[in-house]
């Protein structure tokens, strides 16, 4: 079970800015810009900004293109909790979800895989950030949380 | 996504500006690479320098676009790529699909030693 955003938890939030927006790429750079200014509040180098960056406009192209197929009334909404030098994210849509094991089940670097024009999206926030899961729920939607955490953590043995 | 084009010598070249991310982009840049196999260029050179991202959708866009060029014998070719944009050719394994260039002359010159002729431009 993926974790929770975080005003449907017990947290307070207080280290949390929620965004949402209407279902239209043209406003993935504005998030593009919002989440660059929250990595690199949090120190994360040049490289992890875009690796975040990069993984949110995927979740929310999926969002936008699969999640609400371009209907622009229906908003997908955005949480960037900062615990520290963790940053946990979630991204929903409303839409009717998707078979997670289908649409991963091809490698997209592999030779059959590597000229389809698509599929690479989870594929890419995957090999971007340090945890990616799905929350699929029939009639109430899809949500991705993934994170990031500033520096790698420590051999738990040392 | 802004596409600006120019015929240098026999090579096509397009300079996308903006961010690469599907919808409209798609079709602009299927539209300005088929216009320049219609006019017989078969050497295509796409200028990613002002490109600040690209997402999936607009990978499939490049991918659909160097499949097209080279079903008409033709090459399609890369230039100054960003670090981030590199980052996600690497992850994906485009690296090994595209050739990348990071300079205008290099990439030119790189043409001249692949099989495709393309007319020049009329005057």
């Amino acid at each position: 079970m993926a974790k929770s955003p975080p005003e449907s938890s017990n947290g307070s939030g207080q280290n949390c800015i929620k965004l949402s927006i209407p279902s239209r790429l043209e406003y993935l750079g504005v998030l593009d810009q919002l989440v660059q200014a929250i990595a690199e509040q949090m120190d994360f180098d040049a490289d992890a900004r875009d690796a975040i960056a990069n993984s949110v406009i995927e979740a929310a192209t999926n969002a936008v293109q699969h999640g609400h197929q371009h209907q622009s009334d229906l908003p997908v909404s955005f949480w960037f909790e900062m615990k520290g030098d963790l940053l946990d994210i979630w991204v929903h849509d409303s839409g009717p979800g998707f078979d997670l094991d289908e649409v991963t089940a091809a490698d997209p670097t592999g030779p059959e895989g590597l000229l389809r024009s698509r599929g690479r999206g989870i594929f890419i926030m995957r090999a971007m950030m340090d945890e990616v899961e799905f929350d699929i729920r029939q009639g109430e939607g899809v949500t991705v949380h993934m994170c990031k955490q500033v520096t790698p953590p420590s051999d738990p043995g040392a | 996504m802004k596409i600006k084009q120019e015929a240098i010598g026999d090579v096509y070249v397009l300079r996308l500006s903006g961010q690469l991310m599907g919808g409209p982009d798609a079709d602009a840049v299927r539209e300005t690479i088929l216009s320049a196999l219609n006019q017989g260029y078969k050497n295509l050179l796409v200028d990613l320098k002002d490109v600040s991202w690209v997402n999936s959708t607009g990978l499939g866009i490049l991918i659909s676009s160097h499949i097209t060029v080279s079903n008409n014998g033709g090459f399609l070719k890369l230039m100054r790529v960003s670090r981030r944009i590199d980052s996600i050719f690497m992850v994906t394994r485009l690296n090994t699909v595209f050739q990348v260039f990071d300079s205008e002359p290099d990439a030119l010159a790189s043409f001249q030693g692949d099989s495709a002729s393309s007319p020049k431009a009329e005057s």
